[in-house]
């Protein structure tokens, strides 16, 4: 998985990433996100580079409800 | 309103209880090998058995084909499953009773998003796919274990206690004459699912059941379809949910429809709400009646060791999977064709009792395959939460524009013959040769499974041998199970002409290899330069010789 800067045109695609969000509602922009992983997760073509950046991306997010314990 | 009417019920044969020799006598008999359960797995295994000139017992404590009554159950029936029955000298009633296909599709909407061809990488004279209803495949089976005369099929004998022994299994079993104790040297459990051995022996499956629901239409109409197999991820008949659409025989079609989880089982399978449902789905103007409709779910469940000693667990009592990709029966089926040969060898004491345990090293990875498969199409159908459909969802918008995204698409992925892991007794693995159509020298046809279909032996198939070669090896043919065939040279081995399609199946074998191949139609090994020696070495190994 690369972690050093490997996109062209940084400001460049966040930008359009952000203009293609726009008009869209919460849930139209959630869709297009999963759209566009796929997307790009066919441009990688590596299983395990691809299976560490689920990992990463894992690992970024806030840390998940902890699950119901029964009561003491 | 509309009125639904049910076509004749089918009329499935029986067979007559015969009150069996044991019973009333006080000696417990001891039979080599016996199977309890005759299902699809537990049939093809006593058929395979009687084939190779084995006889066996086989006890079922019903006297008729199919489980309450003609339900539908199992319809797809794989090529390597086909491969089988004609080895077994079924398939040509199975041909002509069945439909084939090869060719699937799946819609979202009203849109096809995916389409495959399974015949693009078929090489063998048995095409992908036939379908047909369970309980034909169990009748074909039944008739022809009785033509072939070797195996006691016992009517109406249920067994009720097993009792492991040291060198065989204990069995009582319960008919409605009364009940007679025998032994077996190999007992095969092949009684389905709720195995009561299983459950008598206190062995866990693990299962796991699914709150998944799906309803069965079986049905005829008057539409002209395609013979193919149709699956929608979220059909607008159905309410959004999956439906799966195949032809059977008798002009019958299985149409599956995924149901709300939380479903009356009773209310969706009545016929007005079936009926209704299939309304919605044919247009108006199609007649149609029903043969049959029933609510299911499904769990999956993997027994840890497919072997206990003397007791062999097939098909069902060992593993379930969900149902889509035809993994369950065609599994059962190929359970009973890789341990047949096996037990046939032993019982003839050509081979020793560790080639039994091959059986679990072979077959139990290929159900935790089967079991990893089928778990992810299940989730694909039904997805947990709304972050699953929303995934779900983006597959299948750019499934229909984008060729890469048609992958992910998971409807089933249909039954394969299971490659077999690397092991002492298959150093380069295990993988099944399809049923290639071949000649003899003199133009006369055969096929692959004709070369293995009489008795139990390996086939070395040597490409291009040298006479003096072939020569030297003819004495290994009596001492162990092998048959030389050759593929074109000049030797006085019987030979085959030689082949491209034959030899690109198998990876264009050098010339003067020699490689060997299993009763059950898989590779065992392939000898780059093959001497008396190394081929003994190698069947032996292929049999697990310690």
């Amino acid at each position: 998985m690369i972690t050093e800067p490997h996109i062209p045109d940084p400001d460049g695609f966040y930008a359009a990433w952000v203009s293609a969000h726009e008009g869209l509602t919460e849930a139209q922009s959630a869709d297009f996100n999963a759209r566009l992983v796929l997307l790009l997760a066919n441009q990688c073509g590596d299983q395990a580079v691809l299976l560490d950046c689920i990992a990463a991306a894992s690992d970024s997010g806030e840390p998940s409800l902890p699950t119901p314990q029964d009561p003491a | 309103m509309e009125s639904y009417h049910f076509a004749p019920a089918y009329e499935l044969p029986s067979w007559p209880f015969v009150a069996p020799p044991e019973l009333g006598s006080d000696r417990v008999v001891r039979h080599p090998i016996v199977i309890v359960g005759a299902g699809p797995a537990g049939l093809t295994l006593a058929c395979d058995l009687a084939r190779r000139g084995v006889r066996a017992v086989l006890l079922d404590e019903d006297d008729t084909v199919g489980v309450r009554g003609a339900s539908s159950r199992g319809i797809c029936y794989a090529q390597k499953s086909l491969e089988i029955f004609e080895r077994l000298g079924i398939y040509e009633r199975i041909a002509e009773k069945g439909i084939t296909w090869s060719f699937g599709r799946t819609f979202s909407g009203d849109e096809e998003v995916y389409n495959f061809n399974l015949q693009t990488d078929s090489v063998s004279k048995q095409p992908p796919f036939i379908n047909l209803q369970q309980f034909y495949i169990e009748w074909f089976l039944v008739e022809r274990i009785l033509a072939l005369g070797l195996t006691e099929l016992r009517w109406k004998n249920r067994v009720t206690h097993v009792t492991p022994l040291a060198d065989g299994v204990r069995v009582e079993v319960e008919t409605p004459a009364g009940s007679y104790t025998i032994e077996a040297d190999h007992l095969v459990d092949a009684s389905g699912a709720n195995s009561p051995i299983r459950t008598q022996l206190g062995i866990d499956a693990h299962p796991s059941r699914s709150t998944d629901r799906w309803c069965i239409s079986d049905v005829r109409f008057k539409k002209p379809l395609p013979t193919e197999r149709w699956t929608w991820v979220d059909a607008p008949f159905n309410e959004g949910r999956a439906v799966w659409q195949h032809l059977m025989g008798d002009g019958v079609w299985r149409i599956d429809y995924q149901m709300p989880e939380d479903c009356d089982t009773a209310h969706i399978s009545q016929p007005e709400v079936a009926g209704a449902r299939l309304r919605e789905q044919l247009g108006p103007g199609v007649e149609f009646e029903f043969v049959w409709i029933g609510p299911y779910g499904y769990r999956d469940h993997l027994l840890d060791d497919f072997r206990h000693g003397r007791i062999l667990f097939i098909g069902d009592s060992a593993h379930v999977v969900s149902p889509f990709g035809a993994r369950g029966g065609n599994s059962g089926i190929q359970d009973a064709a890789n341990l047949g040969w096996k037990l046939a060898l032993v019982a003839q004491g050509r081979a020793g009792d560790a080639l039994l345990d091959t059986y679990d090293a072979e077959r139990r990875p290929a159900a935790v395959e089967n079991l990893r498969v089928t778990s992810r199409s299940a989730r694909f159908l039904a997805p947990r939460t709304p972050a699953e459909h929303r995934l779900r969802r983006a597959v299948v918008a750019l499934a229909s524009r984008h060729a890469f995204a048609r992958a992910l698409v998971n409807t089933g992925r249909m039954s394969v013959a299971n490659d077999y892991p690397a092991a002492p007794h298959l150093p380069e693995g295990g993988r099944s040769v399809q049923n290639l159509p071949l000649r003899h020298l003199d133009g006369r046809p055969t096929t692959l499974m004709e070369l293995l279909a009489d008795g139990t032996h390996c086939l070395g198939l040597w490409f291009g041998p040298g006479r003096a070669q072939a020569g030297a090896a003819a004495d290994i043919e009596a001492s162990l199970p092998l048959r030389l065939v050759a593929v074109g040279g000049d030797s006085e081995l019987p030979t085959l002409q030689p082949d491209q399609r034959l030899a690109r199946h198998l990876g264009e074998p050098p010339k003067g290899s020699l490689l060997i191949v299993r009763p059950d139609a898989y590779r065992a090994a392939l000898l780059k330069d093959p001497t008396p020696a190394s081929i003994s070495a190698a069947v032996r190994s292929a049999l697990a010789h310690r």
